[in-house]
């Protein structure tokens, strides 16, 4: 193909189609975050979080607090736990992880830790537990192949009681909605 | 802007565009209703990978059919076929490689998007039609758009046409591929559907990008055409989605894809009446110059 010189209009009109359509994708990217940021606050059993907004609430069991999943009609919905363990008065936070450790090893399926560490979240001293397993649908008429999904949990000691805030998301969204969940992890509150 | 080597519009010199047009307006309706009577009637028993080809085959159908049209038609002054297909594949690969990618993976308007209606046509109008209207622009103007194969301002209307059908093929294709295929008869409704839209927006910008070429128009022009293309995009999903689902009951939601397709026959058949008509009046303000 022939090509001309462009002329300075011609150079213009390009650019400025690109900077119209750049600034629909920006304007775009910020209806994205808003609507995902959606929350609405949850109160219940001693703790409060900005829970997302169109997630399904799952009914709570056991220790649970609170407990909600991403609506996914492809694969695992991504996951947030918020569990109110009793505990005795000389628990440490490692020794909370490694009981979850030995819980979730028995029920999760090829469930393996990655790493586990302190940390600071917001100003509180928490212990990190990060883990993979693979999920176990228990309906049999779900004609897909089970998914690797990767977790964390974060374990705070509150007086004669363990928070552990859980999060489960599928491997290849896991790191894309870290931040999502760190903004949730900021949010509760005991 | 004034440009260098100009040359006329002569929409009359590409009659068979418009008749092109239309006829894979009505060729399509035609096939979708030979398919859906034939799957309702035999109802093939196909599975796996062969339900997976049938489908591939029913997506390049709608490209295939304008595309043998074109090809028969083209003869007053023909516009050479390999620019025609390269367009064609152009349009595929950026739909491929740029905005299935973009749309999907990075935006993943599919988790946010459905969140409320005013959610749903913001999105599909700023992210899925401005990334897709822009790409289908993108497939002429950095192509054949500087070659002197482009010489008549319908030829806009002839590329970017081919540009929206690649871009069709390929989410139909996709559409068949991550569903491990498709039923036959709601499949070729959904086919012939985004087929006829893509085609008709992609006539939009076509004929901003002719009349850029052709005469001297302002530097709002082109973003113009886009952003219309775009909000048509948006607007058409939007009312589609309203318009074929047609009630709920304890199974989900209830749907009549035949309600898309006429929805789709009507825009395409209105996008082309107002192309014609701006044509025509673009030439006949150059003749009374």
């Amino acid at each position: 193909m022939k090509n001309n010189n462009l002329s300075l209009g011609d150079r213009f009109a390009e650019i400025s189609v690109f900077i119209i359509t750049a600034i629909a994708l920006l304007i775009g990217w910020n209806l994205k975050s808003n609507v995902e940021n959606r929350a609405y606050l949850f109160e219940a059993n001693g703790i409060s979080v900005q829970a997302p907004d169109g997630w399904r609430q799952i009914q709570t069991s056991g220790d649970e607090a609170f407990h909600s999943a991403e609506l996914s009609s492809d694969g695992f919905g991504t996951t947030y736990i918020v569990r109110n363990i009793p505990i005795p008065a000389d628990a440490s936070a490692g020794g909370i992880a490694s009981l979850l450790t030995l819980e979730r090893g028995q029920k999760m399926t090829a469930f393996r830790v990655l790493d586990q560490r302190e940390v600071n979240v917001n100003d509180k001293i928490a212990y990190e537990l990060s883990y993979v397993f693979v999920e176990s649908n228990p309906d049999l008429t779900h004609a897909s192949a089970p998914k690797v999904v990767y977790g964390v949990d974060y374990i705070y000691i509150n007086g004669n009681q363990a928070v552990v805030v859980t999060y489960w998301a599928e491997e290849g969204k896991y790191e894309i909605d870290l931040d999502r969940f760190h903004r949730f992890l900021q949010s509760v509150k005991f | 802007m004034p440009k260098s080597s100009k040359k006329s519009t002569a929409p009359q010199g590409r009659a068979h565009v418009w008749r092109d047009e239309f006829i894979l307006i009505l060729s399509l309706i035609v096939f979708t209703g030979v398919i859906y009577a034939l799957s309702d009637t035999l109802s093939p028993m196909l599975q796996g990978p062969v339900l997976v080809w049938a489908g591939v085959l029913l997506a390049l159908v709608p490209a295939f059919i304008w595309l043998a049209f074109f090809y028969m038609q083209d003869r007053a002054e023909p516009e050479p076929k390999s620019y025609v297909f390269g367009i064609f594949i152009l349009g595929c690969l950026l739909a491929a490689a740029v905005g299935t990618p973009l749309i999907d993976s990075i935006f993943r308007v599919s988790k946010w998007m459905y969140a409320d209606s005013i959610t749903t046509l913001l999105a599909g109008i700023l992210v899925i039609g401005f990334t897709q209207e822009y790409l289908k622009y993108a497939a002429v103007r950095f192509s054949v758009y500087h070659s002197d194969e482009f010489n008549e301002a319908t030829d806009g209307i002839v590329y970017a046409t081919a540009a929206g059908l690649g871009y069709a093929t390929v989410l139909n294709m996709q559409f068949v591929i991550s569903n491990g295929g498709v039923d036959l008869g709601a499949g070729v409704i959904r086919m012939a559907v985004v087929a006829l839209a893509h085609a008709s927006f992609a006539g939009i910008v076509g004929y901003f990008l002719g009349r850029a070429k052709f005469e001297s128009e302002p530097i709002w022009w082109m973003p113009l055409g886009v952003t219309i293309a775009a909000v048509m995009n948006g607007t058409f999903n939007w009312l589609r989605g309203q318009v074929v689902q047609t009630g709920v009951n304890l199974t989900g939601a209830s749907t009549n894809p035949w309600l898309g397709l006429v929805l789709a026959a009507f825009v395409a058949l209105i996008t082309m009446g107002v192309l014609v008509w701006l044509m025509r009046r673009d030439a006949g303000v150059k003749h009374e110059k």
